[in-house]
This record gives structure tokens, sequence and C-alpha cells, in this order.
């Protein structure tokens, strides 16, 4: 699956996104921590078809996924 | 039946700031709306607040940057917004709908943020609320800006006067629009 990297996430792993292969959001992110440095110190979130999720979730491949830092709109 | 009005999708971003001059046309353009009786408009603007720099002094290059020893403030020089386009769009709408349910007299709405580079003193957010009466129109603006604040993935990179940079992070809101710190 294509894993869409933002912000300082993107700066951090010097991509706008990677590709992972990931059975739920906790194995991600385990996975993100291992690809990208110094990311277990900052605070993220996991979009999975353009929502927030807190829980781990399945999943299937199919699903567009996103890593977000925290946002800074307005 | 739903009682929420569906609401189309609409593209809120604007490359570089927002000019002043569609305030004007915005308020304008509602003369014809002859059932409006209040508009209520919130700004937002760049401001320069002085930052930690981050860059590394090249006379003690050992030293880490940003560190508390060498911690010299750099001003905000401009705003670098970034979004995750899609799910911004699509939270837009579902902000949309449930402020014209909450308010259901607000005759219309409309946000605007920027993307790309925004100097100090530049608008990079407007949010433009108009109802029969002023109650709707100003607790809906009020409501709609602090949605967006918390819940829409818009990043910005602070540039600063040194050309290092720091990445903004909203203070925290919850979801009723109260401010949890501050």
């Amino acid at each position: 699956m294509n894993v869409l990297l933002f912000g300082l996430i993107a700066e951090k792993a010097g991509a706008h996104s990677m590709v992972m292969e990931a059975s739920s959001t906790a194995e991600l992110r385990v996975m993100l921590a291992s690809r990208i440095n110094g990311l277990d110190k900052l605070s993220y979130a996991i979009a999975v078809d353009r929502q927030v999720v807190k829980d781990d979730v399945p999943l299937t491949g199919a699903e567009e996924i996103a890593v977000l830092p925290p946002f800074a709109g307005g | 039946m739903m009682e929420t009005r569906t609401q189309k999708q609409r593209d809120i971003f604007v490359e570089g700031a927002i000019d002043p001059s569609l305030l004007a046309e915005s308020v304008a353009k509602h003369a014809t709306r002859t059932d409006i009786g209040a508009h209520e408009i919130f700004l937002g603007q760049v401001r320069a607040d002085l930052q930690p720099s981050t860059v590394i002094p090249t006379d003690h290059p050992g030293q880490r940057a940003g560190g508390e020893d060498n911690a010299q403030p750099s001003a905000v020089q401009a705003i670098e917004y970034t979004a995750y386009r899609d799910m911004a769009l699509e939270q837009m709408t579902v902000i949309r709908e449930e402020a014209f349910s909450r308010w259901p007299s607000m005759t219309c709405l409309h946000v605007h943020h920027s993307l790309g580079v925004v100097a100090a003193g530049q608008l990079c957010f407007m949010v433009f609320a108009s109802a029969p009466h002023r109650r709707a129109a100003r607790e809906a603006v009020a409501y709609v800006v602090d949605r967006i604040k918390a819940d829409l993935p818009i990043f910005g990179k602070e540039i600063l006067a040194d050309s290092s940079h720091v990445w903004k992070v909203n203070r925290s809101v919850d979801t009723v629009g109260r401010p949890t710190d501050r």
C-alpha cells in the first residue's frame, strides 16, 4: 500500500509517500518507526480512507492511508 | 428522512495569501439577498512570532540546534501551508453540514484557506457567515473556525528570518469550540 506522508513527517522521511505492507494500523506504526528516523518522539495520527482512526484497525491494502502530524490550519 | 441538508463539496483552498479585496467582493455579492440581516466574518492573519531558531551555529558545530544554550529567537517571516487536500475537503463538507443543521437560519457560509507561502501580516484564513439575525451568524463562525483548526489536515511550516523553520502546531481546541488551554 502507498502511505501518504505530510508536513514534518514528510520532511523527516524525505518523501511524500512510502510503499509499505501492514495488516493493521498498529503494525503500520511499528514499521513507520523503523523507517522514519525520530518518529518515536513525534505525535502523529493515522487516517484510513480520510478518517483519523484512534484504535488499532485492520488493513486490507485497499485503503487510502495517511500519516498526519499535528494540524496547523488557520 | 435526513434533516441535514446535504452540502456539495467545495474547494476552500486558494494559492498564496487571501487578497483583502475578496472580503469586500464577498459582501457586495450578498446585496441581492435581502433576507440577510447580519454578516459575521473571521479573518486569520500570519503573525510574526519569535521562535527558537534551529540553525546550527557554524562556530560551534558540535552544539545541537535549538538547544537551551543557543535558542536564539528569530521572527516568523512567512508560513508555508500544505494540506491533505482530499481529506480536508471531505472534513469541511461535514463541518458545513453540521453548521447548517445547528444554525438552520444561516443563509450561507463561505470558507477560504491559503496554501503555499503567506508572509507575516497577510491573510491566510477567512470564514464568512450570513443569516437573518446576528446570533446565528456569530455563533456559526466561532464554531466553524474552531472546527477547522482542530479537524482539517492542514500543516504550516513557519519560515524564520534566519531561513531556518519550525512546524506550527495549533493550540488544542475541543470539538465544541472551547479552547482547552489559554
